[in-house]
């Protein structure tokens, strides 16, 4: 389970809804990519923590597999498997390990520095899971559709940035500069290259 | 065969195996994954099998190429077996440091219980993206692609094919093996090399029996039967062969390089150099044989529910002196096979199960100065397989394996050097994992 929302600030100037729909190349849905929101001309106000931040470790995966947290956020890491889980990461966004015995709920980590967080376990190869810490209200998973909806964005110009672990585009990433009108819905569309996911590492090497 | 006949039969076969058989029906236990560590698992495995052809090499000390035999000749004849059973201890020592333990009782193995593996897991967290696996002890070369788990079973089929039968009951090392791996992009990286003991005789079954298609596995102190080889040979050469000694106290090595690009394929190259000195003799009459082989791997998933597994693998052994006018020594063989398997998954109400079908060619060619062209080999086998998983601890395997084989030296035996074998099995595998 993994229940969270940015809240955003308080914004009293004008403000536009947008509807991001994120598709591959063969017009399959991409559910899980990132997509995030910065203010061009202005800054970007840094996201307030709200909601509860978990990741399970149940069937031997990390669950979900890529998730979207504000700068500051704390992350519940649930081990339900009955075995044990070594979970670590080594992102200069955020380096730690935890060791985590059948069963232990009770583990968390904060995230004080946005970037992408690769999240892996040293006994279960195959366990691979993304954290996106970002420092903008406005930002969000993309569900099963492919499709997400991010509310109240002020109103002018500002870039919208598509990030997924397996995207063919440098960083993993693709941005795209629009200009948003004041109370309006602005709907956006993105075809991005997707490559095939790495191989399941098995058992053996 | 009665059924009343059958369970009299199989109990009275049993032994070992039917006491973890009765003690996986009373423990609890719960889905299994072979990269835990701190588990122990307990498994038994019952056959019911079909064969015709000649006696097994294996149960009869015969020239058939499969793991029974039938001593009727071509009739098939339907028999039950306790086929194995074992149990398996995974132990962690703190959350870098493991160690796996496989003890085993296996139908034909001439100890009651032996050591299938042993060896301790060093398994550091990755630095800069590099992960660093060591483990120390005995263990098989990372060789095959249809074995896996703690038991190092095969779980598609239930005989592996002639190329993993052989890696199985011959090629079995002690030694020291570290892998590096990583993620450059998409594409996975592994590099292996170990450097290792107690291999010595490998090549000594390939050489004398040729090919074979079974899953009887080498374990420490177990001998294999060897048939009957030329005059000269029977003289030099004890009839037994152990897997696992080491006769010259040379260290031989093997190195694995494997690639796995993101989506459809990964590809694996192998070599093996046991580095054994083919003149060294023990007084149980065991030679160390110089076996070196290059192996080829290849598996591709056609969608996620069709993987193709291939492997190739061409090599060498010599052993003895050099004799005669080519100063050839006395064995001096090139061996050579190849498989392709193809198995798709079936989802079997909550279960997912599978189909395979698996064709395989091999042969042998000797040049040496005493072991000649009476012992090469040519044949081919083709194998049909279902997996069931009937419960969460028991799953149920059919097969159909035939192998046809041409082998001139069978005439020692009085047996026609051309062979035709059928083997049909059913069997049923109990399966429990505890711990942690």
């Amino acid at each position: 389970m993994f229940v969270w929302s940015v809240a955003a600030l308080p914004v009293s100037a004008p403000a536009a809804d947008l509807e991001v729909q994120v598709q591959g190349q063969n017009a399959t849905a991409v559910p899980g990519a990132v997509v995030t929101v910065h203010l061009i001309g202005r800054p970007t106000p840094r996201p307030r923590p709200a909601g509860s931040y978990i990741i399970d470790q149940q069937d031997i995966q990390f669950r979900p597999f890529i998730s979207t947290i504000p700068v500051g956020a704390s992350v519940m890491f649930m081990n339900h498997d009955p075995v044990r889980h070594h979970v670590y990461s080594f992102a200069p966004a955020r380096k730690f390990e935890l060791k985590l015995a059948s069963r232990q709920q009770n583990q968390s980590v904060q995230f004080e520095k946005a970037g992408i967080v690769p999240l892996g376990c040293n006994i279960h190869d195959r366990m691979i899971a993304y954290l996106a810490v970002v420092d903008t209200p406005w930002a969000k998973t993309a569900d099963a559709g492919g499709r997400l909806v991010l509310r109240g964005i002020p109103a002018g110009a500002a870039t919208i940035s598509i990030w997924h672990p397996y995207l063919r585009a440098p960083g993993n990433s693709v941005t795209r500069v629009v200009t948003l009108a004041d109370a309006k819905v602005h709907a956006e569309s993105f075809i991005i290259p997707m490559r095939p996911p790495p191989r399941d590492p098995g058992t053996a090497y | 065969m009665r059924p009343s006949s059958f369970l009299i039969a199989l109990v009275r076969r049993s032994g070992p195996v039917a006491a973890i058989g009765a003690l996986l029906f009373g423990l609890p236990a719960r889905a299994a994954d072979p990269a835990e560590t701190g588990l122990v698992t307990a498994y038994a495995n019952f056959d019911l099998a079909a064969v015709d052809g000649p006696r097994s090499w294996l149960d009869e000390g015969g020239t058939g190429k499969v793991r029974f035999g039938n001593s009727d000749g071509d009739a098939l004849r339907l028999r039950p077996h306790a086929t194995e059973a074992g149990i398996v201890l995974q132990p962690s020592f703190g959350w870098s440091l493991s160690g796996l333990v496989s003890v085993i009782a296996q139908h034909g193995q001439d100890k009651p219980i032996d050591i299938s593996e042993g060896f301790v897991r060093w398994r550091p967290l990755p630095i800069g993206g590099i992960r660093l696996n060591v483990r120390a002890g005995i263990f098989w070369p990372p060789v095959s692609l249809e074995h896996g788990g703690g038991e190092w079973a095969v779980n598609e089929t239930i005989t592996p094919s002639a190329i993993n039968s052989w890696i199985a009951e011959e090629v079995k090392v002690g030694g020291v093996e570290a892998n590096l791996s990583t993620m450059i992009g998409a594409h996975r990286l592994s590099l292996t090399a170990a450097g290792f003991e107690l291999n010595d005789t490998a090549g000594t079954l390939l050489t004398f029996r040729g090919w074979a298609l079974h899953d009887e596995k080498a374990t420490l102190f177990a001998y294999q039967p060897l048939p009957l080889m030329n005059t000269f040979m029977r003289r030099a050469q004890d009839d037994e062969t152990w897997p696992m000694i080491d006769l010259d106290h040379r260290i031989g090595w093997y190195a694995k390089f494997a690639w796995a690009p993101p989506g459809l394929f990964e590809l694996q190259y192998f070599h093996y150099d046991n580095r054994g000195d083919p003149q060294v003799m023990n007084a149980d009459r065991q030679w160390g044989w110089r076996t070196r082989f290059d192996h080829l791997g290849a598996i591709v998933d056609l969608d996620a529910k069709t993987r193709l597994t291939l492997q190739a693998i061409h090599g060498t052994t010599i052993m003895g002196f050099r004799r005669g006018a080519t100063a050839r020594r006395w064995v001096d063989m090139r061996y050579r096979s190849a498989f392709l398997l193809a198995t798709r998954r079936l989802q079997i109400g909550s279960r997912e199960g599978s189909v395979s079908g698996r064709i395989e060619a091999f042969g042998t060619r000797n040049r040496g100065s005493v072991v000649l062209s009476d012992d090469d080999e040519i044949g081919w086998a083709a194998t049909a397989a279902a997996h069931w998983p009937m419960f969460r601890r028991a799953s149920l395997l059919a097969e159909a394996l035939h192998v046809d084989s041409r082998r001139d030296a069978r005439l020692r035996e009085g047996d026609d050097p051309r062979q035709h074998q059928n083997i049909l099995r059913l069997s049923l595998r109990l399966r429990g994992v505890f711990g942690d």
